[in-house]
């Protein structure tokens, strides 16, 4: 196994590692990194000098600056070497936790995610960091200069510890040996370089890729070990490297250590007058990988198959086990496009299996192929339902950035609120998480501009100047419900209804509940803010809310109450890929109703449907149930002989419902949920598309739409 | 001398073209449907191999009479900045080279279709095409 080998007069460049490949790895790490101080610094400032907090955001800011360093992101590291030096100085105590040093740390990661991205995009990094280094700088000299020393931390360790020379097995080649055997006779020093890494340093195999570039400025690497590929793969904290060198001792050590996050350097002379044989015994220092047997003819160009890398490192006992695989997400899609397709496929096979069966019914091989196709179905579902879990994303990945958009907001508007985040760890499809977010920032910059009151009027009426903004989530059967709820001062109900009434859009003596002139705020061009703020009300309504949560299935609801303040409620569907269906004909065309919000069928004789105020209306249990005409709403031809009997699909959410007449129950199917496209896609009451078995295009009805529809726009 | 291929068909008692570039592909005419609440000139959606595409009736986005479909009604599947849509067609007649030159700006007054689908009249012979706009065909207004 030769990872590192730069033998003779060859090139030297021979490592088999680019730092592109890496690229990636260092973008996923630094941005989660980057989350991670951005999270700790919000909750330092709530919690202030925490010792664990600080060492966990100075950790945080130092690999930061440390894997910026190895991929020579210069601004990055300049940026982050400052944070790190203010880190630092509260870590030893030496400066308190203020709010200007929070701020000015938001805004470093504010940057640093700028500067991120535009490496992510491939560009070069055109933000500056001058201006934030320079005002830490000035915060740092409060008492004295910045160290200037970048690793003064990392240096601390280099404290000598005497160890005693361990000859290291190099498992070297028999030129190899040669090679080392030259050297001593030639009076050039050969050096065992012992070098051990910080164990939460991100990738080691770069610090062992670096330092035998830096060596190779000082003499010839002989080898490494473990090697390049062995490092990768496992989690050795440690490597060794065999140098022929005419430096001295100390220069090679200081050179090593110029490198980030390496804590310690050992150099010995390495003493080949030690026969090989001795070796043999297991050398004391642990090496991650286990000794792989080198055929003794192995040339320094000839790398050995990438197999026995895995071979080698598995069956090591410094293998790890790896629990998690980050996937492209474009193939994720590939699969439940597949499945989909599967889904389409196996429901024509049951519809000509039906057909065999209805034609040829005494044959057993149409039973057979029935029976098949039963079994193919369960198998199918299993598929899928493990295809979907791997879509699932922790809700906790939206709320995230709420913490600091509350802290900015409350700030600007000058009021004290804590957001309190609950269910994060409540999954839902990654379609969904990827689109809520917007909807969920609104109804939550609504809160606190417009639910929250300022600290004065809240003492004026009692209560906490504190304000609390909740984020709560759960799963509600087939659905996801998220709650928006402030402890502000409620809705003006009287102030909906004036302004609903003077724009017309409800009538002066209509009696509504207190919750229907809530939701009166949904309806397109509706607000009631006497003054447009920076944060909410710049001319997008809560309708567009509505609509977004609508385009996804869902809805929203809301409960106030004067002087308690506001929830808002939403429901969604957990997955927007595929869902079963209840298949209904109205007219001949044939609509799919989400299943997962079909309460009931009914069959309900025409003489019980009463019209009242334009809306057609059935007692349902003692309860009135609206109802829509699907075939009005779509604006289909009467049918010449009305039935006495019209089927009554009860559709809702939560205590919402409403029923709607179509002529046929045509079954229950899993359908594939496809968009209209951008030409179709906000139609009124339509969801989407999907192809059933016989190829026919069918479209899936938003109950959603036609259920927030009901509720909000009474006629008169 | 620059030259443009074109498909060329029939649609009513006119004959029109549009740029080869833009066709994916030409099919016969399968089960359309109906999306309520659409625009009127969307004719419906269709299954095309797994994906929905919407279906342009071209008579009525031109205000002409619409047609009876027969064996040789077609949709032409048409690529127009990354979305893909149908427009259907009375019959698909040729692919045709013309002269850039022979391409005339459209008359004001159109042969009874609303000049801003029209890019201009190419003529072949004694023919008369209409060549189509086909930015405009989806959306615009």
């Amino acid at each position: 196994m030769i990872g590192v080998t730069s033998m003779g007069q060859d090139d030297g460049k021979n490592q088999g590692v680019e730092l592109g490949e890496f690229l990636d790895f260092y973008l996923l790490d630094s941005q989660e990194q980057i989350e991670r101080l951005g999270a700790g610094l919000l909750q330092l400032e709530k919690e202030g000098g925490n010792i664990g907090l600080i060492n966990d955001l100075f950790r945080s800011a130092h690999s930061l600056k440390g894997a910026s360093g190895t991929m020579g992101f210069t601004p990055i590291v300049e940026i982050t070497h400052a944070a790190e030096d203010l880190l630092d100085r509260l870590r030893q105590g030496k400066m308190e936790v203020s709010l200007e040093m929070i701020d000015l740390l938001l805004a470093v990661t504010d940057r640093v995610k700028a500067m991120l991205e535009q490496v992510e995009k491939r560009q070069p990094i055109t933000h500056g960091s001058e201006d934030l280094v320079n005002s830490m700088r000035a915060l740092l000299n409060g008492e004295k200069p910045p160290a200037t020393e970048s690793t003064a931390a990392v240096l601390s360790h280099e404290e000598e510890t005497p160890v005693d020379f361990v000859p290291i097995d190099f498992r070297l080649t028999q030129q190899e040996s040669e090679k080392v055997d030259e050297a001593h006779n030639m009076g050039h020093g050969v050096y065992q370089i012992e070098v051990t890494l910080d164990p939460n340093t991100l990738m080691k195999a770069v610090r062992a890729v670096m330092s035998t570039q830096r060596l190779e400025g000082m003499g010839k690497v002989i080898k490494l070990i473990p090697s390049v590929e062995e490092l990768e793969a496992g989690q050795a904290n440690s490597f060794s490297i065999l140098l022929v060198s005419d430096e001295p001792a100390d220069e090679i050590k200081k050179e090593v250590l110029e490198i980030t996050d390496i804590t310690n350097v050992t150099v010995f002379p390495y003493l080949t007058a030690e026969p090989p044989s001795k070796e043999q015994v297991p050398a004391p220092k642990e090496v991650a990988a286990p000794s792989v047997s080198e055929p003794p003819k192995q040339t320094s160009t000839v790398k050995s198959p990438p197999a026995a890398a895995v071979t080698g490192t598995a069956s090591g006992e410094g293998s790890t086990q790896v629990h998690t695989i980050r996937v492209d997400t474009v193939r994720m899609d590939n699969l439940i496009n597949l499945v989909g397709e599967m889904v389409i496929t196996r429901t024509r096979l049951v519809q000509i299996g039906l057909d065999l069966k209805a034609q040829y019914s005494t044959d057993s091989m149409v039973n057979n192929l029935n029976e098949a196709n039963v079994y193919l179905g369960r198998l199918m579902n299993d598929l899928q339902e493990s295809v979907m879990r791997l879509r699932m994303v922790a809700i906790g990945t939206v709320f995230n950035r709420f913490p600091r958009l509350v802290r900015d907001l409350a700030k600007k508007t000058g009021k004290e609120i804590d957001l309190v985040l609950k269910g994060e760890d409540t999954e839902l499809d990654k379609t969904v998480v990827e689109v809520i977010g917007d909807p969920l920032m609104h109804l939550i910059r609504n809160s606190v501009d417009h639910g929250i009151e300022s600290p004065e009027e809240r003492r004026a009426a009692g209560k906490s100047a504190h304000g609390t903004v909740t984020l709560d989530a759960y799963h509600d059967g087939n659905h996801i419900a998220i709650l928006i709820s402030d402890d502000g001062g409620g809705l003006d109900l009287d102030k909906i209804k004036n302004k609903a009434i003077s724009k017309g859009l409800i009538g002066e003596r209509e009696e509504l509940s207190d919750n229907d002139i809530a939701n009166l705020i949904f309806l397109p061009g509706f607000s009631t803010a006497d003054k447009v703020t920076d944060i909410s009300g710049r001319g997008v309504g809560m309708d567009v809310v509505k609509k977004a949560l609508n385009n996804l299935g869902g809805m929203v609801d809301i409960a106030t109450r004067q002087g308690k303040g506001t929830t808002f409620t939403i429901r969604l569907p957990l997955t927007l890929a595929i869902i079963q269906a209840l298949l209904v004909e109205v007219k001949e065309e044939i609509y799919a109703v989400p299943l997962s919000s079909v309460l009931e069928t009914l069959l309900v004789n025409r003489s019980e449907i009463k019209t009242v105020g334009g809306l057609q209306m059935v007692q349902l249990r003692g309860n009135t149930l609206p109802l829509i005409s699907l075939q009005e709403k779509f604006g289909l031809p009467d049918s010449e002989i009305p039935k006495d009997e019209v089927f009554v699909v009860v559709v809702g959410f939560g205590d919402k419902a409403l029923g709607l007449i179509v002529d046929e129950l045509r079954g229950q199917q899993e359908v594939v949920i496809k968009s209209l496209g951008d030409f179709l896609n906000n139609l009124p009451g339509i969801a989407g598309a999907t192809i059933l078995g016989d190829g026919k295009v069918t479209l899936i009805l938003d109950i959603g739409s036609l259920l927030q529809d009901v509720l909000v726009t009474r006629k008169i | 001398m620059a030259e443009e291929q074109l498909v060329t068909f029939s649609l009513g008692s006119e004959e029109f073209a549009v740029d080869i570039m833009r066709v994916q592909e030409i099919i016969r005419i399968p089960p359309i449907t109906r999306v309520p609440n659409a625009p009127e000139y969307i004719e419906g959606v269709i299954n095309l191999r797994g994906n929905v595409i919407p279906v342009v009736s071209l008579a009525t986005r031109f205000g002409m009479i619409r047609t009876e479909e027969t064996d040789l009604s077609r949709i032409i599947v048409l690529q127009v900045q990354s979305k893909v849509f149908g427009i259907r067609v009375d019959a698909v007649t040729e692919v045709l080279h013309l002269d850039s030159e022979s391409i005339e700006p459209p008359p004001p007054i159109a042969v009874g279709v609303d000049s801003q689908f029209i890019r201009g009249v190419g003529k072949t012979g004694e023919r008369l095409l209409i060549l189509l706009e086909l930015d405009q065909i989806m959306g615009g207004d």
